[in-house]
This record gives C-alpha cells, sequence and structure tokens, in this order.
C-alpha cells in the first residue's frame, strides 16, 4: 500500500458506510468510530489497516473534507 | 559494509542468511515488530477485585460466565498446541519472515492460556482439570430444531483434522501440497475460529463486565488478547492471500472448511447463550461483518448462502434439550 488518502468500507450486514481518510492512522479511528457509533461494536486496527485501498489522486480530491475530517464518514 | 561484486560467494553459504531489505519492510515482519512492541505479562495484572466481584454475583450469572471463560480456557490451550504445523510448513515454504513472526503467536496463545488459567485460579478458585471441567458446558445438547445444521466442535475436531494434514504434508508432500494444506489449515484455525466464531465471545464478555460494572481484570485480558489475535487472524488470511494469489484453486479449500462448520456459524452455540440479559442478535448478526472481512483479507468471494443463513432469525439452536 502507497501513501495518501484510504478508503474504507463497512461490511456489516445492510451497511454500506464508506470513509475516506487522509492516511491510514486517519482511516483506522473513523473506521472505529463508525463500528462503535452505529453498531455498539468495535473493529481490531490490523483488521481495517489490511482492507484499506488507495484512493486515486482525483477521487480524494473529490472527498477532501472527510480526507481532512476522519471522523466524518459518508454513506456509499 | 556494502558490496556488489557478489560472484565470488558459495551459494550455499549465502543461503545460511535470511533477512532481506524487502522483508524487514513487509507486513508479516513488521506485525512481528509490533508484537514485540505490544508485549504485555499476566503478571502484571492484579485480580484482587475480580475475586472479590466473584463473592457478589450470584449463581447464574457465575454459571453464564464460567461458561464462556472455560471455553476460552480450553481453546486458548488447544491452539497452543496446535499452532506447531504452520510452524513446521513456514520453515518447508522457506518463509523466514513467516516463522519470525509465528514465533510470538506462539508464545502468545501460551499466555492467552495462561492468562485464563490464573483467572481461574484466581477468582475462581478452580486450576485442576477435574474442577475447571465441570463448567464446560457440553456440546451434545446444543441442537438446531430444524434439523438442517449440525454443531461440531471446531476447535478440537477441525484443528487436529487440518494439523495433522499440514504436517504430513509438510513432511512429505510437494510445495503445492504445503500450500494447499496451509490455506485450509489457516482457513480453520485464523479465519473461522479466530476470526468469525470467537469474535462475538470477545464481546459478550466484555459487554457483560462492562453491564455488570465488575470483573475489570478479565475485561483487561479480554482487549490485551484481542490486540494479538488482530494480528494472528490478519497473518493468517494474509498469508492465505498470498497463497491464492499463487494459485486461485486454493480458494476452494477455504470455502470447504466454511462449508464443513458452517453449523456453528448460522447460529449462536451454547456457551455464548449462557449469560443473561444480553441482547444476542447483535452477536450473531456481527458474524457477517466478520466473515466479509476474513474474506475481502484473503481476496476471495463470500458465500452468500452462508451470509443468508447467518442473518436469518429462522435458524436458532436449542440449548440443553435432547434432539427429537
Amino acid at each position: 500500500m502507497t501513501g495518501g488518502s484510504k478508503r474504507w468500507t463497512c461490511v456489516e450486514a445492510g451497511c454500506s458506510y464508506e470513509l475516506v481518510a487522509a492516511d491510514v492512522p486517519s482511516a483506522i479511528q473513523g473506521a472505529q468510530r463508525h463500528i462503535a457509533e452505529a453498531h455498539g461494536s468495535f473493529e481490531l486496527e490490523e483488521m481495517i489497516e489490511d482492507v484499506l485501498e488507495d484512493v486515486p489522486d482525483s477521487a480524494a480530491g473529490q472527498t477532501s473534507r472527510a480526507a481532512r475530517s476522519p471522523g466524518k464518514l459518508r454513506r456509499g | 559494509m556494502a558490496t556488489t561484486d557478489h560472484q565470488h560467494l558459495d551459494p550455499s553459504v549465502v543461503a545460511k542468511f535470511h533477512f532481506t531489505q524487502e522483508m524487514i519492510e513487509g507486513p508479516v515482519y513488521r506485525k512481528y515488530q509490533k508484537a514485540m512492541r505490544k508485549f504485555w505479562s499476566v503478571e502484571d495484572l492484579d485480580f484482587t477485585q475480580d475475586a472479590r466481584d466473584w463473592a457478589t454475583i450470584d449463581d447464574d450469572q457465575k454459571r453464564g460466565l464460567l461458561g464462556v471463560t472455560v471455553r476460552f480456557l480450553a481453546g486458548e490451550q488447544n491452539v497452543t498446541s496446535e499452532l506447531v504445523p504452520m510452524l513446521a510448513a513456514a520453515q518447508a515454504l522457506r518463509r523466514f519472515d513467516w516463522t519470525v513472526y509465528l514465533s510470538t503467536f506462539l508464545m502468545e496463545e501460551a499466555k492467552h492460556a495462561e492468562f485464563f488459567m490464573r483467572w481461574h485460579k484466581e477468582v475462581v478458585g478452580a486450576l485442576e482439570p477435574e474442577e475447571v471441567a465441570q463448567h464446560f458446558l457440553v456440546r451434545g445438547k446444543t441442537i438446531d430444531p430444524s434439523g438442517r445444521f449440525e454443531v461440531r466442535d471446531v476447535l478440537h475436531e477441525a484443528l487436529p483434522y487440518y494439523g495433522r494434514r499440514l504436517l504430513e504434508s509438510t513432511l512429505a508432500g510437494t510445495e503445492a501440497e504445503i500450500e494447499r494444506a496451509f490455506v485450509a489449515f489457516s482457513a480453520a484455525y485464523n479465519a473461522f475460529v479466530e476470526g468469525v466464531l470467537t469474535m462475538p465471545s470477545y464481546e459478550i464478555v466484555i459487554d457483560t463486565t462492562t453491564s455488570w460494572n465488575a470483573f475489570p481484570t478479565l475485561r483487561q485480558g479480554f482487549k490485551l488478547i484481542l490486540m494479538d489475535e488482530g494480528r494472528h487472524i490478519t497473518f493468517g488470511t494474509y498469508a492465505c492471500k498470498l497463497l491464492i494469489e499463487k494459485d486461485p484453486s486454493y480458494e476452494e479449500e477455504v470455502h470447504r472448511v466454511f462449508d464443513k462448520y458452517r453449523g456453528n456459524i448460522v447460529g449462536l452455540v451454547e456457551y455464548q447463550k449462557a449469560v443473561p440479559g444480553l441482547d444476542l442478535d447483535k452477536y450473531q448478526t456481527m458474524k457477517v461483518r466478520h466473515y466479509r472481512n476474513r474474506c475481502r483479507e484473503m481476496g476471495i468471494t463470500p458465500d452468500d448462502t452462508l451470509i443468508e443463513q447467518i442473518v436469518d432469525p429462522t435458524i436458532d439452536f436449542v440449548v440443553g434439550v435432547e434432539a427429537g
């Protein structure tokens, strides 16, 4: 995985939340917050990190607000 | 000291050394480094408050909590003993970074077993096999009333079976046979048992001790163990991903394991239902996320029929009655 923006998608039953964050730590933090708030559960750091996807620069630009604010999630 | 003139080197001498720049920057070696950084010791934990809390809860609560903790006590001892084939296979496949990481994996499983041994000894006053075994909830009376699914003892049945197959392949098989057996073993150990079946049980204990405002060290221990398990699970799924990328036909091994033992995850089993007052739907539904995550980590396609069955409310096991 390269540096730059990361995408994480929730795969809980019936959920399609997706977040784009500026870096790996922000993506982990945002994913863990989503799992806690939306599903009353938790997700381990490695399990988030291992499935993060690199976001092309053009796509990252389109979600720059989320990238600067890792806590903000958007529906996929 | 670096040199680019390697022509005079004896290849058999070079083969004695395994570290490379690529390896130490790779994901498996990073897990080893993280394991070393995050090391914790059971000796640093204080069980005093948990022992006080044990004296205050009623018999139903004791039975429910012990149903889970005794299962973990047995399970952690079993996964410690059953990991050896994976280590042998890593060596045979010349994956030194896997071997290095697995040294921490094995130590951590032994430590988890130690944690549960100490908790039962210090808090419950039970240590000897005859003392703890009386609290083990027997699987034979957990049934699916529809008769469609069989609930098996994956930990004590599947792991020895796939472990023996992996060991036999390691000793006498081709590289492809070792790889195929590795995927099957890892699918059973890391993906199925650690990565899907057991995940709700961690949350059951953490939620229970939080809602009771009791057993802080049991809760702390579960959280520490989970940190280790995150590395174990994703090591196994990453190894599977690499091998499946090499030969996509290995994917069928993963589906075979999940299909063979699907009865254990389409419903909650007896020890997961033992604690009174929990929202059991939450623990059942989360298995979809864990299953999809394991498939995503391995780079394989989830079995939609399994997902449908996990969330099917008509599939609900009955505990404590005889079939028929």
